[in-house]
């Protein structure tokens, strides 16, 4: 075992402290994104590998809140796992560094065995490019867009060309049962029907993990179970990852594993189903 | 499309900063094309100058005087070195009292001996008739821009200090004096010239010598400083003036001018570009959380950038042509309020427009930088956190 899967392993039962350095010589490397030979501590089936993340905000001056606090977690390939805890417990900012939009103060993040948490600027919007896909609480369509255009923005700004960008976003709006909506706008939309123009838009650049921030928290329970079921859906038939955040019970028992969160670690990393 | 719907999803704001533009633009436009008609008009006299040297009594203003010369003086100008020919104009107001003020050419009459043949260069050519000879007395020609003002036709009359006049000939455009110029006979000229004389003049003055200038044409390869200055050496009673008199006199303050006049439509714009900065501001501030949508979705800051960029540049895109139509309404609707007393005020040219509208475009553009920028920069975390 390496000296630093080593670490790795001691942090995720949480013997030792996490790395305090993130390694700054890392993030010379080219594109910052540094290949993984062999996973550390664990096989290349964990899609998603956390090892003692922290990240601390400032919210005023001399006034902290320290989000994580050295939180550790693993997600296989084609999963779907639900990551549950009180508010303030750092499931959002876990979400939001697994994501690639924040960035930690200390621990590593490697996704599809690749380290991210050294990646910066561009390099990060890339791989947050290809690799992610959000679903978020208040679906977060762009008002002045209709379906299709919501959909294909994240292809186009993907680099695809708008004809394929489009087509696309045709077709996946068809997978989520949305075929006859595809000119509405969200404002013409119910809150069942924008999330799913919002699931089509997280898979439109094929992501491999996709990251749901309480994708239900403004549906109702019928419509909360019609998403939920085509998530699972979606994850039975392409084998895309998800890892959806939420206070919903009746969603979490829906995924394959319930991670809980309390004071910015993992306290419980779940039965595998 | 998008950018559209992005830029009007606040309609009022949108107008109002497009309409800000616009006034912006349109004051270039109106405020340019009298600039540009004055350089035009300028730039004419400039070429009509060339390699030509007027010689007017001294208490005159050139080519317009209230003095008179003589017929006399003529054989005295061809004798002065490097003078190859003098021919005489009889000039004066169109009006006896010319109303109101007025920019650029005051209406005329004018005539000449005919000697310029052969040497002038400035041909002005006829659109309807024909050139005017000089046993045509009690006829006229009548430049483009008098038409209207003297409701001139061919084969009709014209009334001139009361007298009526034969219409032969309309000039073609020139964009310069001959526009706001009618030609007759020298005897015509002069009868005009002599009633126009104080009571005391009349007496000492021969109604049938009278030249109000002459347009002396040089030898080729002479300088017009060099004859101006022997004429003041010999001639007494005269002022002669060089195409550089004319530059000094008349160009110069009038880059001046034009510079004040552009100066000021700018100035006017650039308030415009103020209030796109604030519309920008507030529209990236009002979409902060849909700016970190658009970053989780995988917008990269250039992206994000350049989306608000080109919103703003559109808005000065659409204000530019609204302006630019606007002053071409004014500046039309002006010229022919104007033409009725044979005056013409703007000239709205390509590169004015042009100019005009790219002006708003980059304007829009480099006030959309900084608003833009903030956006591209926001983190995205706390973009979508905010409500």
């Amino acid at each position: 075992m390496s000296e630093k899967s080593k670490r790795a392993a001691d942090t995720l039962y949480g013997k030792a402290a996490p790395p305090a350095d993130v390694a700054p010589e890392m993030a010379s490397q080219a594109d910052g994104v540094e290949a993984l030979a062999h996973a550390p501590g664990e096989s290349d089936e964990h899609i998603i590998h956390v090892r003692g993340l922290r990240r601390r905000y400032r919210l005023g001056k001399d006034n902290f809140v320290d989000a994580l606090r050295g939180a550790s977690l693993d997600i296989r390939r084609g999963e779907m796992a639900a990551i549950m805890g009180p508010s303030g417990s750092g499931k959002s900012t876990m979400m939001h560094i697994i994501g690639c939009l924040d960035v930690p103060d200390a621990g590593e993040v490697w996704l599809s065995g690749r380290r991210v948490d050294t990646v910066r600027g561009r390099a990060l919007t890339r791989v947050r490019g290809r690799e992610i896909g959000f679903i978020f609480q208040g679906f977060n369509l762009i008002p002045t867009l209709n379906a299709i255009d919501n959909v294909s923005l994240a292809a186009e700004y993907a680099g695809a060309s708008r004809s394929k960008a489009v087509e696309k976003a045709k077709r996946l709006l068809e997978l989520v049962g949305l075929g006859d909506r595809m000119r509405h706008a969200p404002s013409e939309l119910s809150g069942g029907q924008q999330q799913r123009v919002a699931i089509a838009r997280a898979l439109v650049n094929d992501p491999t993990i996709i990251l749901g921030d309480e994708p239900t928290g403004d549906l109702d329970t019928a419509t909360s179970e019609e998403i939920v079921a085509t998530l699972r859906r979606i994850n039975t038939e392409t084998g895309t990852t998800f890892v959806l955040v939420t206070h919903n019970p009746e969603v979490a028992e829906a995924c394959d594993r319930i991670i809980r969160m309390r004071d910015g670690v993992v306290v419980d990393f779940g039965e595998q189903a | 499309m998008r950018l559209l719907r992005n830029i009007f999803r606040r309609k009022l704001r949108a107008f109002l900063t497009i309409f800000g533009i616009a006034i912006g633009v349109f004051s270039l436009v109106v405020m340019g094309g009298i600039a540009e008609k004055l350089t035009l008009l300028v730039d004419g006299g400039v070429i009509y100058y060339q390699g030509k040297v007027i010689v007017s009594p001294d208490s005159g203003i050139t080519g317009l005087s209230t003095g008179v010369l003589s017929t006399n003086l003529r054989s005295d100008l061809e004798k002065i070195d490097g003078v190859a020919r003098a021919s005489a104009q009889v000039s004066g107001l169109l009006d006896k009292e010319p109303s109101s003020v007025n920019f650029g050419t005051i209406p005329s009459f004018g005539a000449s001996d005919g000697r310029e043949r052969g040497y002038e260069t400035f041909i002005v050519t006829y659109s309807q008739g024909r050139e005017l000879t000089n046993v045509d007395n009690g006829k006229v020609t009548v430049g483009a821009d008098l038409v209207k003002k003297l409701d001139a036709a061919v084969g009709g009359t014209v009334t001139i200090r009361d007298k009526k006049y034969t219409v032969v000939g309309i000039a073609d455009k020139t964009l310069t004096a001959p526009d706001s110029s009618v030609v007759m006979t020298m005897h015509d000229a002069r009868e005009i010239v002599f009633d126009d004389l104080p009571a005391e003049a009349k007496t000492s003055t021969a109604k049938d010598t009278i030249v109000s200038s002459y347009v002396l044409y040089l030898d080729k390869g002479v300088a017009p400083a060099a004859v101006a200055a022997r004429i003041k050496r010999h001639i007494t009673g005269v002022r002669a003036v060089t195409p550089e008199d004319f530059e000094q006199q008349i160009k110069q303050p009038l880059q001046i001018f034009t510079s004040v006049i552009y100066a000021i439509g700018a100035i006017s714009l650039l308030v415009g570009g103020l209030s796109v900065i604030n519309t920008m501001t507030m529209s990236v501030s009002e979409r902060t959380r849909e700016i970190g949508v658009r970053k989780a979705i995988g917008a990269s800051d250039a992206q994000i950038m350049s989306q608000f960029v080109a919103e703003s540049g559109v808005i000065g895109l659409i204000g530019g042509i609204a302006g630019l139509l606007l002053g071409l309404m004014i500046a039309s609707a002006g010229n022919a309020a104007g033409e009725a007393s044979g005056n013409a005020l703007f000239l709205v040219t390509p590169r004015l427009m042009i100019g005009s509208v790219l002006f708003a475009v980059v304007l829009g553009v480099v006030s959309g930088l900084y608003p833009a920028y903030h956006a591209a920069s926001l983190n995205p975390v706390q973009a979508l956190r905010y409500e």
